[in-house]
């Protein structure tokens, strides 16, 4: 502005305009970048891995984190590096792979439950209650034995088979909702069968209520996968997983090996941190309103 | 909805719970059968693997595992029913013993938990809605997004490498020193397991108290309480917390269960001797009349807190009697 020209006595200076709100505000973009950094890493590991990950190298076991080994090497001496990268890949797939099945279990089951009539619904729902009070512990370890041998496959089934009761819930009361809604009688007036819809009219309603649910169900398979196979009883050990590799953790406290420990926990931690983000801005933060106190 | 004679009310919670626990004996047993694995190999160790035919089938036989399932069943149902849950195969003693044997340990390590997460998250909670958006409030909040995505069992492998290993401040396993004993040393080694617990819980409590309580502070009681003179203390103490309390007591009775199953794996990476480690054996190895023990009595348990949640939402909170119709009130 011209100096010479300065208003006087203007009381209330016009407010500079608030910045365009950019494309990035309110999305978790950090989580977002890391979550897609360690997926491409995992997927595409061949490329830059120093090391074959299921090298067992037993004149080097259990080196601490140098040049030869960047972050050390487990107790069998495979090279943790390498086995974080290509272990990511099954840790990952079980996560997503279970939380799909869960998904579609809980839409399935939701919609059937919700769309029943009264006592078919409730019988539904007590047999949820009593599926839900066998500790997921011991169910995993019975249909874990019932599938034979753990691979991926089957233990992403497990884990989708018994996750998926609280979003069939929220799909149930939503369903209950709409099901009386003036498009859905027509719908089914015009010979819209229940697969029609589903897709057409009940999902687009609950899709959005559902998605953060599936998305902390993706969280909450890569952490069971990864306290399964810690436990022993998920893949099998030659099967590279972050879970595996931390059920070598045991050796590893005595010997005071920390980098076994730590490393591979903190990229399993960092990754469920990400989706964890991730998932709550998809809840979204309600509506902001003042506080009265 | 009437208001029912408390008799019926509570008469019909409790067939309900019998009937479910009735259905779920029905399934853990199916299933346990179904699952493949040698339950004589829990019984006879080793020695089942080089038993002939003819051995095999009278072993079998001892132990009732020749006949069809639901032969089985009924026979384990009429003795059950007397109070007889049969034998370990593991542990050859009655199972009602080994159980009595390990629970305390599963109640001290799950109640004192309970008990820090219940005090705990309403403090914390509390606290951040008393300072929503500064600078605390935020640094609570980002801590407990961090912890809470810690799986449990990578927390106590920390824990045990930074303050067993490292340190030596405190034991890495086991709930007490074989052959000594006694309060401090049981405490002792509580103080790493009772960490991880409450970790793993009490952040996501503390949030939905603090949720619960921010959307209280938005209605106008609370706009009024002020205007009243009363001290933001008071009302966020006696009106606000007051209203919400309610609600949490019923979240808690539903937690009872996530709680102790969180134990489970806590159990196992601190060699904890509890029912949770216990389980885990029982239906790895097979040992048939062990496992249906202990999975009634955890569903038991899942079952009665969720009664329990729905009665306290249902009898104690007086908004809820409100809502009922008017005939009903006059009546209560």
């Amino acid at each position: 502005m011209d100096e010479r020209f300065v208003l006087i006595g203007a009381r209330t200076p016009v407010p500079p305009p608030l910045p365009a709100p950019k494309w990035y505000d309110g999305k978790p973009v950090c989580s977002m970048a890391v979550l897609a950094f360690i997926m491409l890493g995992c997927l595409c590991c061949e490329v830059f891995l120093p090391k074959d990950p299921a090298y067992m190298d037993l004149l080097h076991a259990a080196v601490p984190p140098g040049s030869e080994f960047w972050f050390g090497s487990d107790t069998m001496g495979r090279d943790i590096f390498s086995m974080i990268w290509y272990g990511g890949r099954a840790s990952l797939l079980i996560g997503f792979l279970s939380a799909a099945i869960s998904a579609v279990l809980a839409v399935l089951f939701g919609a059937v439950s919700g769309l029943a009539p009264k006592w078919l619904d409730g019988l539904v729902m007590r047999l949820t209650e009593i599926f839900l009070s066998i500790p997921s512990l011991l169910l995993i370890v019975f249909l874990q034995a019932i599938l034979g041998r753990a691979s991926v496959w089957s233990l992403s089934l497990v884990i989708g088979i018994t996750g998926w009761t609280a979003i069939a819930k929220v799909v149930r009361s939503e369903v209950r909702q709409l099901r009386n809604s003036e498009y859905v009688l027509a719908s089914r007036c015009m010979g819209g069968g229940f697969f029609h819809i589903l897709r057409k009219h009940l999902a687009p309603n609950f899709f959005s209520s559902i998605m953060f649910m599936v998305v902390m169900n993706v969280r909450s398979a890569i952490a069971a996968e990864s306290t399964l196979s810690f436990m022993g009883i998920g893949l099998p050990l030659e099967v590279i997983s972050w879970g595996g590799m931390l059920s070598l953790s045991e050796k590893a406290l005595l010997s005071g090996a920390w980098w076994i420990i730590l490393i591979p926990g903190v990229f399993l931690v960092v990754t469920l941190l990400c989706v964890t983000n991730i998932g709550s801005w998809l809840r979204g933060e309600g509506e902001q309103r003042g506080n009265n106190l | 909805m009437r208001r029912k004679n408390p008799f019926i009310y509570y008469g019909g919670k409790l067939a309900g719970l019998a009937v479910s626990v009735f259905v779920l004996s029905l399934a853990v047993f199916y299933i346990a059968r179904l699952a493949p694995g040698d339950p004589l190999v829990s019984y006879y160790g080793d020695r089942a693997e080089k038993m002939t035919a003819e051995e095999r089938a009278q072993a079998e036989e001892r132990l009732g595992l020749d006949e069809p399932v639901h032969i089985q069943y009924t026979r384990w149902l009429g003795r059950a029913l007397q109070g007889d849950f049969g034998i370990s195969y593991k542990y050859k003693t009655d199972v009602t013993q080994i159980i009595a044997d390990r629970l305390p340990n599963t109640l001290l390590l799950g109640g004192t938990g309970f008990a820090v997460i219940f005090a705990g998250a309403l403090a914390v909670g509390a606290l951040c809605a008393w300072n929503e958006g500064n600078l605390l409030d935020r640094i609570i909040c980002k801590v407990g997004t961090v912890v809470s995505c810690i799986p449990e069992f990578w927390l106590s492998l920390v824990l045990i490498l930074v303050f067993a290993v490292q340190l030596r401040w405190l034991p890495s396993s086991g709930a007490y020193t074989l052959g000594g004993g006694g309060g401090a040393d049981r405490a002792v080694h509580l103080i790493l397991p009772l960490t991880v617990t409450a970790a793993g819980h009490l952040w996501y409590y503390a949030y939905m108290i603090r949720n619960r309580l921010l959307e209280e502070l938005r209605s106008d009681y609370v706009l009024l309480a002020k205007s009243k003179g009363l001290r933001r203390r008071d009302v966020l103490l006696r009106h606000c917390l007051r209203s919400i309390l309610p609600g949490y007591l019923s979240l808690m009775a539903i937690s009872v269960p996530h709680i102790l199953g969180g134990t489970y794996i806590v159990e196992t990476v601190f060699s904890y001797p509890g029912i949770g480690t216990l389980s885990y054996e029982s239906a790895r190895y097979q040992d048939y009349n062990l496992l249906m023990l202990l999975c009634i009595l955890s569903g038991s348990v899942v079952i009665l807190s969720n009664m329990l949640a729905q009665i306290i939402s249902e009898r104690i909170d007086p908004r809820m009697r409100g809502e009922m119709p008017a005939e009903v009130t006059e009546h209560g």
